[in-house]
């Protein structure tokens, strides 16, 4: 009892009435929760086109089944495997084409979706940077002094295995930013922002 | 188009402004005061202040015909501003019953109510009691989850709709019985007592609702929400879903208010610092365009030439693709900072044909539709 | 200049851009209030999702919106020891003198080397597109800062070595 120390005690908390327990599950009504499998199997397809060259078609059908509602234990695997396959089709398309692509995306049925959609995972993408980082500090750090980053291997490994090698990953997110700002303006980051249904 | 006639009033934020019904006086809440003044020329003269509020004032509006103010405040309190015979104004004080900030208020068009949102998550429906005589208010409190950041009145004088921070636009009864008839069966709804939901809109993003408006006619309902977007909702009847729900997502940063110029023509304005249009019907609707004029200022081009070599250094330095560091203090819009309130200044057979916009920056500017 | 920080600039620049839309906001937790949600974090609707700009594993950017402020991180490039410890003092430097920066935080935020603070106040009294200025100046100037410190230190060490073995010689 004497453990309590009742002046940490948040008591907005306790009351359910109080602007802190406001649901943010009420702002994504229309969210139905997606499996491991059913992710997994969406890959395997998108996958297919990749490999047949067609990366537009696999972008586009990647970002149109973007996991939102994944199930509560289920809600990181399907989507760190999906901004994966993300990652994935960015890579494969070139510098040059970036700017016709996303032309081409933007100005089809329900384009500027697809393109907050695709910001969504750009940020995303970048973001996993830094968690992967902070991540492999408190790992391989051993206390937060030695702050040595590139000389433990352990951890540019772990970054590097998740897209493709420390600063290249990251300037291909940048590009495709640039790209896609000088399109869809400031407007889209609000949405990433704003919207609720994160990726 | 003539150009739009700009009032650089003071250096503060304008969080809202009125203007009386022959528009030779202009209310402006500035900090803790609601500043008057009144037009001389082609300037507006400082007249008179009203002190009263000791918060930021959030919302003020006047009366057309009777020529009342109101005001409101963060400090969780309303007042009625009435002139009094010597020429000054007296304050009532308005039981609001609210226990946070009050964000806005609006005068119904009948002029027997008005309504203020709050942080309470309520919004309190005001209007005066003859026998006591004092102004009252009744709460509407369900659904609201979250801060009322707008108000807006149906033509009918009953419904009232609300945005907040909750991500949806509402529309609500707010018929209080002795004080308003029966208002003619609509789309919204036939039998409205008070508190009645008769919409509750979430728009994709959920961000949240910055403005909300009714069409002229009070038949369909527009909102903008900080996803930069503006929806625009036409219901079909009671209890039914609407016949058409159509959301614009645009390029801009978000619009933080806006108006209905005409049945198919919407005017908003926000973040972007610029006043902007759209046009639609129930089939669709897009942005159209702008009000602020193109015009290249002189000495631009040679500005340009001199500059090269400081356009790439401060595209390589700071990333930023535009001019070099001689003129970019200035924006290219009108308002140097974002705009928080648009009102209709000019009507003209069901038409807006001038609008004014309030902004952060200072200044009150009045632009031809 | 390197290749990437040009892209690396202007995606920090847009995305402040879009995130210093700001508004006067009381609070809703406690009465005649008016504090910066980020901070307080006492409504989680008016919380915007942060974001995270980075260039590579070392340096990156936090911009965390809120309904009236936005909290800005910035994590400063640190090769080796030398910079970490140079890093450090200099932001300690700037930190301790927080009140003369207006925008800048007390504490940077766990992670990050400097944080900045800016509500709605801030976007109020200055241009908006300034401040964003003022932020990505900052970045730049930084790590150039770093740098010459750096080359500074070696140059003063090898000074201070060659004087310390001149008696041997």
């Amino acid at each position: 009892m004497a453990a309590i120390n009742w002046r940490t005690i948040n008591i907005d908390a306790l009351d359910p009435e109080s602007a802190y327990n406001f649901d943010l599950s009420t702002l994504t009504p229309t969210i139905q929760p997606i499996s491991t499998p059913d992710v997994q199997t969406l890959s395997g397809q998108i996958r297919q086109l990749l490999r047949g060259g067609n990366a537009e078609g696999a972008l586009r059908g990647a970002l149109e089944n973007a996991p939102y509602g994944a199930d509560e234990q289920g809600k990181v695997m399907p989507q760190a495997l999906h901004t994966t396959l993300v990652t994935e089709c960015l890579n494969q398309i070139r510098a040059t084409e970036m700017s016709p692509l996303l032309q081409r995306i933007y100005q089809s049925d329900g384009g500027s979706e697809l393109c907050d959609t695709l910001m969504k995972y750009l940020y995303k993408g970048m973001g996993q940077g830094a968690a992967s980082h902070t991540s492999g500090n408190v790992h391989g750090g051993g206390g937060g002094r030695n702050l040595t980053p590139q000389a433990t291997g352990g951890f540019t490994q772990a970054g590097g295995r998740s897209f493709g090698g420390g600063e290249g990953g990251m300037s291909v997110f940048l590009s495709w930013h640039e790209k896609l700002v000088e399109m869809v303006g400031p407007g889209s980051i609000v949405r990433v922002m704003s919207d609720r249904r994160t990726v | 188009m003539a150009a739009p006639e700009v009032h650089h009033l003071f250096h503060a934020p304008i969080a809202d402004h009125s203007f009386s019904a022959d528009r030779s006086t202009l209310a402006v809440a500035r900090d803790n005061n609601v500043e008057l003044y009144h037009r001389a020329g082609n300037a507006f003269k400082l007249q008179d202040e009203l002190r009263g509020h000791d918060k930021t004032i959030t919302g003020v509006d006047i009366a057309p015909r009777s020529g009342r103010i109101v005001t409101c405040s963060q400090d969780r309190n309303a007042y009625v501003w009435e002139p009094s015979q010597n020429g000054e104004w007296k304050p009532t004080l308005v039981l609001l019953r609210i226990n946070r900030a009050a964000t806005g208020v609006r005068w119904c068009p009948n002029e027997t109510k008005f309504a203020v949102g709050s942080g309470a998550r309520i919004i309190a429906v005001c209007y005066f009691e003859e026998e006591n005589d004092w102004w009252v208010s009744k709460h509407i409190k369900k659904p609201l989850r979250s801060t009322v950041t707008s108000i807006a009145w149906h033509p009918n004088s009953v419904l009232l709709a609300a945005g907040s921070t909750d991500g949806h636009a509402r529309v609500f009864s707010s018929f209080v019985k002795g004080i308003d008839e029966r208002p003619e069966p609509s789309v919204w709804g036939e039998r409205l007592p008070f508190n009645t939901v008769c919409g509750e809109y979430l728009n994709p993003t959920a961000g949240w609702v910055h403005d909300v408006a009714f069409s002229p006619s009070g038949d369909a309902l527009a909102f903008c929400a900080h996803d930069s977007s503006v929806t625009i909702v036409y219901p079909s009847g009671p209890e039914q879903p609407p016949q058409a729900v159509i959301s614009i997502a645009t390029q801009l940063l978000p619009f933080a208010s806006m108006l209905w110029s005409s049945e198919t023509e919407l005017v908003a304005a926000g973040y972007d610092c610029g006043v902007y249009r759209l046009s639609g019907d129930a089939n669709g609707w897009q942005l159209t365009g702008t009000l602020e004029e193109k015009k290249e200022r002189p000495g631009m081009t040679e500005q340009r030439e001199e500059s090269a070599l400081n356009m790439f250094r401060s595209m390589d330095l700071k990333g930023r693709s535009g001019g070099a560091a001689l003129d970019d203090t200035k924006l290219k819009t009108v308002h140097q900072n974002s705009i928080n309130t648009v009102r209709a200044f000019q009507e003209n057979g069901g038409q807006v044909r001038k609008i004014s916009t309030g902004g952060v920056d200072g200044r009150v500017v009045v632009w031809n539709v | 200049m390197s290749q990437s920080l040009r892209p690396y600039l202007s995606c920090v620049r847009s995305t402040l851009t879009a995130a210093l839309s700001l508004s006067n906001f009381a609070s809703q937790a406690a009465e005649r209030h008016n504090v910066p949600e980020i901070e307080a974090q006492s409504s989680p609707e008016l919380l915007l999702n942060p974001l995270t700009v980075s260039r590579n594993q070392e340096e990156r950017v936090l911009v965390e919106p809120s309904v009236n402020s936005v909290r800005v991180s910035i994590r400063i490039k640190q090769a080796d020891e030398i910079e970490h410890i140079l890093v450090h003092k200099f932001t300690r430097f700037l930190t301790q003198r927080a009140e003369a920066f207006f925008v800048l935080r007390r504490k940077a935020v766990e992670g990050y080397d400097i944080s900045f603070l800016i509500t709605n106040f801030h976007t109020e009294e200055m241009l908006k597109h300034k401040l964003v200025d003022f932020i990505i100046q900052f970045m730049e100037e930084v790590d150039k800062e770093i740098s010459e410190m750096k080359l500074f230190l070696n140059a003063r060490a090898r000074f201070v070595a060659e004087s310390f073995l001149t008696p041997f010689d």
